[in-house]
Formats: structure tokens, sequence, C-alpha cells
């Protein structure tokens, strides 16, 4: 049984770090609890055992509900998604290769290099792909209008 | 209609376009908006080129005259309040087109909406570190001790901004600080998991702005502003990683731990 306790603590963090970005309010509420459900998504993917994958997963669920509060509040899709997304940010994994690096374990310090940059790399796919259909559809619903 | 002053309009635009770009608002955003302002007051042929330093605008008025201004932004931040305003104030220009003077009074009732005090921020950076330690698997010790070192980091980042210093710069040193923070709180109690208080202290300097903007830049075709963003999130990931690199060496050599 996988521990969801996290998932609470992502969302309480992603409350002051979106408030240091000046959002306020029903806003600041919602963007964070984006950042916990996106969160409970990469703990549901556990039996993946493929963190990139779970990352990608987690992502693609935080930017189907970024553009769906954006919809509703009628506001930037960004402040949404920068607030959601912190938790997903590698910074462990910053970390880590820098820790590898310090005490000389070069092997590990590539290892660990590479696995960030594919984290990261994860990240940028889920936003990509979930805001490219988005645009899509709305091109495709204005030609209709037409 | 009575005459259009294109000088104004190109100004007020550009006003506009800088308050959205400044406070970290898309490129596409930016652009879009200024084209959408430009049509709005009958202007059809607005060429606007932006990236996150700056601004170039050129518009060809009716008597074939074109009209060019480039702002530079020098100061960046994130503030998504004043984007939300900015975007609220550009649908209202759209929709009503009220006139420059209306305007101009809405952009500087925007610029002038309060930002949060500094002592309020230091608490939320604390809180921040508080909560991404646990989040990370900490213990409450951890946490606590965490909290101290986001609101350093918060208090060095504040008073190096000060002083212009070069943000690749001011990583290092508020990243160097909390880690060293770390590394003698450490030796006075043993059993702190060191990686997760660092690691959550740290999840405030971590560039995670600067990687999904970049993203959303590439995707909306603005190559030059996604390389842009690219290289910056690059350069603060890397600052980070020297300034705690340099603490966790230092410490290293004289605890030997």
């Amino acid at each position: 049984m996988t521990d969801f306790t996290p998932c609470i603590w992502a969302f309480l963090a992603c409350i002051p770090f979106g408030a240091v970005m000046n959002l306020r309010g029903k806003t600041l509420l919602f963007a964070s609890l984006g950042g916990g459900i996106g969160w409970f998504f990469y703990l549901l993917c556990n039996p993946l055992h493929n963190d990139i994958m779970q990352y990608f997963i987690a992502m693609i669920a935080i930017s189907v509900y970024s553009e769906i509060m954006a919809r509703l509040f009628k506001m930037p899709v960004t402040g949404f998604l920068l607030a959601a997304m912190l938790p997903m940010v590698p910074g462990g994994g910053i970390y880590y290769t820098m820790e590898y690096c310090v005490i000389g374990n070069n092997q590990m310090f590539i290892e660990t290099g590479l696995h960030t940059l594919g984290i990261a790399g994860a990240l940028a796919m889920g936003t990509l792909l979930v805001s490219s259909l988005v645009r899509l559809w709305h091109i495709i619903t204005e030609e209709k209008k037409i | 209609m009575l005459r259009m002053n294109y000088d104004e309009l190109i100004t007020l635009a550009t006003d506009v376009g800088c308050l959205l770009l400044a406070n970290g608002a898309e490129i596409y955003r930016v652009e879009e908006s200024m084209q959408r302002i430009f049509r709005a007051y009958g202007v059809h042929t607005g060429e606007i080129f932006a990236i996150p330093t700056c601004i170039n605008v050129t518009i060809v008025t009716p008597q074939g005259k074109p009209v060019t201004l480039i702002r530079r932004i020098p100061v960046r931040g994130t503030n998504l309040d004043r984007v939300e305003r900015g975007n609220a104030l550009c649908r209202r220009i759209c929709s009503e087109r009220p006139d420059f003077k209306t305007v101009r009074r809405e952009i500087s009732m925007i610029e002038h909406r309060p930002v949060f005090g500094l002592g309020f921020q230091i608490v939320m950076f604390a809180l921040v570190a508080f909560f991404f330690t646990l989040f990370f698997g900490g213990d409450f010790s951890d946490a606590v001790c965490s909290m101290f070192c986001g609101a350093v980091i918060k208090i060095v980042c504040h008073y190096m901004n000060k002083f212009n210093a070069n943000p690749f710069f001011v990583n290092i040193v508020a990243s160097f600080a909390a880690a060293a923070m770390v590394m003698c709180a450490a030796q006075f109690d043993m059993a702190l998991n060191i990686d997760k208080v660092i690691i959550g202290a740290l999840m405030n300097l971590v560039p995670g702005i600067a990687i999904t903007s970049f993203m959303r830049d590439i995707i909306a075709g603005d190559l030059m502003a996604g390389l842009i963003r690219f290289t910056e999130s690059m350069l603060v990931a890397t600052a980070i990683a020297i300034g705690a690199g340099i603490a966790l060496t230092l410490s290293r050599m004289i605890w030997g731990v």
C-alpha cells in the first residue's frame, strides 16, 4: 500500500510558494491543490516502477487540471501550472548530482545527472502534449464556428 | 473619428507588453496581446518581436509612415497577480477601446498594486522549505531546521538584489548560505538528514518557473525566447549546485565528515 501523505505536504508546500508569486485567494488554493493532485498521480503510478514515466503522467494530470481551472476562473494557465508543478521539479536530482560530483564518484554523477535531465524532459513533454492538444482543439472548434 | 496619435498608441501598447513580460507572462501572450491592442485601434500592420529581455515593435500608420519602439526589460520577476490584471486590462481595451488616458491610469494602477512585504515573504520561504523537507521524507526536526535555512535564503536574496548583484552570483551565495547552515547544525545534531534538509530549503531557488515557461515558449514557436529561458534555467541549476557544493566540500575539509 502506497503512503499518500506526501500529497498533503505537496499541497501545503505549494500554498506559500504561490503566495510568493502573488497568487491570491481562490486561485492560490486551487493552484496548490493541483500540486497535491499531481503527486497523487505520481504515487498512483508507482506500480510502473519507472519514475520518468510517473513524472510524465503526473505532469499530464497537472496540465489538464490547470487548463480546466484556467477556463473556469478565466485566468492565464501559467499561474496554475507554475504553482502546481513545483513538487515535480527535480530539486533532489540536482542536489544528488552535485553531491556525487563533490565526492568524486563520476559514474554516479553522470548517471544521476542524466536521470535528472530525463525527469526535466518528461515534465516538459507532459506540458507540451497537453497544451498542444488544447491549442489544436481551440483551432478546430473556432473553424467550425466560421 | 479624430486623428489617432500613433506615437501614443505604440508607447501604450508597449507599456502593456512590458507589464506582462516583466512579471512572467509567456512570450506568445505578450505578442498576441499587443497585436490585439493595435487591431482594436485600427492598426493592422503591427510587427512585434519579443524575447524575455526586450520588446521590439513597429507599426505602419495609414499614411505609410513606420513607427518603431524598442524597450529593454532589465528586471524580471514573477508576479502572477499583475499578469492576470494585465491580461484582463488587455481584454477590456479590445472590447471597449477606452481612450489612452484611461488605459495609462489603469496600467499605473496595476503597477502600484501592493506586493507582499519582506517579512511575509521570509515566512513564506520558510514554510516552503518546511513542507518540502517533509515532502521529501525528512522528519519533523529536519523540517524545523530547514525552515531557518529557507528564511536565510530569502534574506540573502533580498539584500543581494538590493545591490544589483547578478542572479547567478545571488543563487550561489544563497545556496551556499543555506547549505553551510545545515552543515553547522549537523555538527550539533548527528541525527539530521542533511540531504533532505538542504533539498527542502533549496526548492525555493529551483528554476521550476524557467523550465515550464521555456517549454511553453518553444511550443508556441518562440525558439529564441525558449533558448534564452533554457539557458537561464541551466544557469540557475548550476549556481545552486555550485553553492551547495562549496559548502559540502568546506565542511568535509573542516570536520572531515
